[in-house]
């Protein structure tokens, strides 16, 4: 056996993920890679879930509510203690932009794998972030300068500003407490609907407002810093196309980028990063408007959904280097001298219904297979017999795809969407089909507004229903003699196909 | 074999039978050649493009996709009745929560007069607020729940008096 000493450095001894879904599968994966032993912690509505099965050991942590299980601080970090986990990584959502929560690891002795809390806070609060950014000569849309209070705060800023105006939560992130106001008689409305979801998902119902730049691009920036005063950026991504404010399809490099674009936006990031004293991975999130001019918008202080796209065009596995710059070392030397090669596009598979207004879809996948081949990769938290609550964040899986250019990545993003199969809930994968296919995307026209301007009338899909009522009947065939009663039959004359198929590759359905 | 489903309450009769290793099936005189293609898969040829389908039966619904287009038809049991569809298809004088969730603002009283597609309620769910729309003009009848309850979807959260 070899000598604990003649080893390279033990980064920790074991990593308590403190996350669910394809997130927290993601991180358990980095940390295979680093032979880091892993933790998991899950909810009693998780207790079958994906990334339970996939970490090392798991330990539940109470009731579905987030408030008495994932964002429960004090018990994830006892049960970090109780299991001998001397770091944590908190993923994206739930905990992960609360400064509590490195103050608190940082007490109980137990490495947060993240900033600290003291900037986690500083860039958190978006209202404070901007004052510190501008000090820092980095540019600002126009808005408040700080939070509003009364209904007449917001209505000066709004008319000052000028109308289209953007609500935003000052603790917000996702899309949550979000609302974008055309008219003065609109306002109120707004404010209080921001207002409320901030508080539902962030327990914080403060709320801000700024000018709302018309066809802009989102165009973020991914930065790492450590503890030795090193401070890169890794280029850009594109998360232009978004429904409800939140984002569904990542690209890099964007088409909009110039390399002189790349260069200046890349300067601001890192200053943002150093002026922020940032330490770990981070993302600086941009407006870029039709003439090149950038926006500082916020710093998002977690990995990011889509940090995938940036891994697949530089080579770099961004949760590898936040556990090592968490452990004290050095951005490794690939992530220092990486370059941006090829295209990389990520769609977000969530359990909603394109054809309803998004609205999330629940229920048990009862069919699921994955797309494969090379330059596809599947982040996912769900699996064939994975039950879909209401309780937690719609994302399912990402699917991510890499090719030498962006033509190329489009195509073969459709034809992974085609051939990712998932039955028994809605999602939304036809509707991304559209989007990749529509000539306005193709040719590189994605501005945040992408889906209200160019997916309003999308063809009904009823024509579709003489086929599917086809296949249906061929489905039947295949299916065990026992099992067709009562789907139907006019007739139940057994046939040969009958006896095919008793079983399903996947899964087991259970009735 | 004569098989049915129900698609937006519209009857589609099949006739199936297995040939050369495919399924041929009869729709409305249209006749799709199925191969099955392994674990609920399928492909089909359609004007000489070949498209890929995967199916799973489950109770009294089939769940189907075509190239990534999700259709849920409607097994009708064997005595007739329909017995899918769940609360609310078809309903244009009821008001269903799209998923189980809370009402965060009901919109109307009793005795508002609404038109089609106009809010009514506010429902959040998955942490997001979903904004529940009027299915047709008319009058509100009878207002279920108020603000801040829970609600599924088997209870309407709000009843309509359909205008004439």
């Amino acid at each position: 056996m070899v000598k604990l000493e003649n080893m390279s450095k033990k980064l920790f001894n074991k990593i308590l993920v403190s996350n669910r879904g394809e997130i927290a599968v993601r991180v358990i994966n980095a940390c295979r890679l680093l032979g880091v032993p892993t933790l998991a912690i899950y909810s009693t509505a998780d207790k079958d879930a994906v990334h339970v099965k996939a970490a090392d050991e798991a330990v539940e942590i109470g009731p579905p509510p987030p408030r008495e299980s994932y964002l429960n601080i004090d018990k994830i970090i006892q049960t970090a203690l109780e299991n001998k986990c001397d770091a944590i990584h908190p993923g994206y959502g739930f905990l992960a932009e609360n400064p509590d929560f490195p103050d608190k690891c940082k007490e109980a002795g137990v490495t947060f794998i993240g900033p600290s809390g003291e900037s986690m806070r500083l860039m958190g609060n978006k209202v404070q972030a901007r004052i510190k950014m501008s000090g820092a000569g980095v540019p600002l849309i126009p808005g408040m300068k700080a939070a509003g209070a009364t209904i007449e705060e917001f209505e000066k800023a709004a008319d000052e500003a000028g109308y289209p105006v953007l609500i935003k939560a000052a603790a917000g992130g996702g899309g949550k407490g979000m609302r974008v106001v055309k008219e003065k008689k609109d306002l109120k409305e707004s404010v209080e609907a921001a207002k409320r979801e901030a508080k539902n998902a962030f327990n914080d119902d403060t709320v801000y407002l700024e000018k709302y730049i018309e066809d802009p691009r989102h165009i973020e920036f991914q930065v790492l810093a450590d503890t030795h005063g090193n401070v890169i950026h890794l280029y850009e991504r594109e998360c232009s196309i978004q429904r409800r404010h939140q984002k569904i399809i990542e690209e890099t490099p964007s088409i909009a980028v110039t390399p002189e674009i790349r260069r200046q936006m890349g300067e601001a990031a890192v200053k943002v990063t150093q002026a922020a004293d940032y330490v770990n991975a981070g993302t600086i999130e941009f407006l870029l408007d039709k003439n090149g001019g950038f926006y500082f918008l916020e710093m998002n202080t977690r990995v990011q959904v889509e940090h995938p796209v940036t891994e697949m065009v530089t080579g770099v596995d961004l949760v590898a280097e936040q556990i090592k710059i968490a452990a004290g070392e050095k951005i490794s030397e690939s992530a220092m001298n990486a370059v941006q090669t090829g295209h990389s596009i990520e769609c977000r598979i969530y359990a909603e219904d394109a054809e309803n207004g998004f609205l999330p879809s629940s229920g048990k996948i009862l069919f699921y297979n994955e797309p494969a081949g090379p330059g596809i990769r599947v982040d996912t938290g769900v699996t064939g017999g994975t039950v879909v609550g209401v309780e937690y964040d719609p994302i399912l899986a990402k699917l991510i795809v890499f090719a030498p250019d962006r033509d190329l990545a489009i195509s073969k993003m459709i034809n992974a969407l085609k051939d990712y199969k998932i039955l028994g809930i809605k999602t939304s994968r036809k509707f991304m089909i559209d989007v990749l296919a529509h000539p306005e995307f193709k040719a590189g026209r994605t501005y945040t507004d992408f889906i209200d301007r160019n997916m309003g009338d999308r063809e009904e899909e009823a024509n579709l229903a003489e086929l599917a009522a086809a296949i249906s009947s061929a489905a039947m065939m295949t299916k065990p003699a026992l099992s067709t009663a009562g789907y139907g039959l006019k007739q139940t004359r057994l046939s040969p196909w009958q006896t095919i198929g008793a079983w399903e590759i996947g899964m087991r359905i259970s009735k | 074999m004569i098989n049915e489903f129900l698609y937006k309450d519209e009857l589609i009769e099949t006739s199936v039978e297995p040939k050369d290793g495919r399924v041929e099936v009869s729709v409305n005189g249209n006749l799709y050649s199925i191969i099955p293609a392994g674990a609920n898969r399928f492909s089909v040829d359609i004007n000489g493009k070949k498209k890929t389908a995967c199916c799973i039966i489950k109770d009294n619904k089939s769940y189907v996709d075509i190239d990534g287009v999700l259709l849920e038809l409607i097994i009708p049991s064997e005595d007739g009745a329909n017995a899918g569809g769940g609360a609310g298809v078809g309903e244009k004088d009821k008001v269903y929560a799209p998923m189980p969730g809370k009402i965060v603002k009901l919109l109307v009283k009793e005795g508002d007069e609404v038109t089609a597609k106009q809010p009514l309620v506010i429902v959040e769910a998955m942490k997001m607020e979903n904004q529940v729309n009027s299915p047709s003009d008319g009058k509100v009848k009878k207002i279920n729940f108020a603000d801040g309850d829970q609600v599924d979807t088997d209870t309407p959260i709000i009843e309509l008096e359909i205008a004439e």
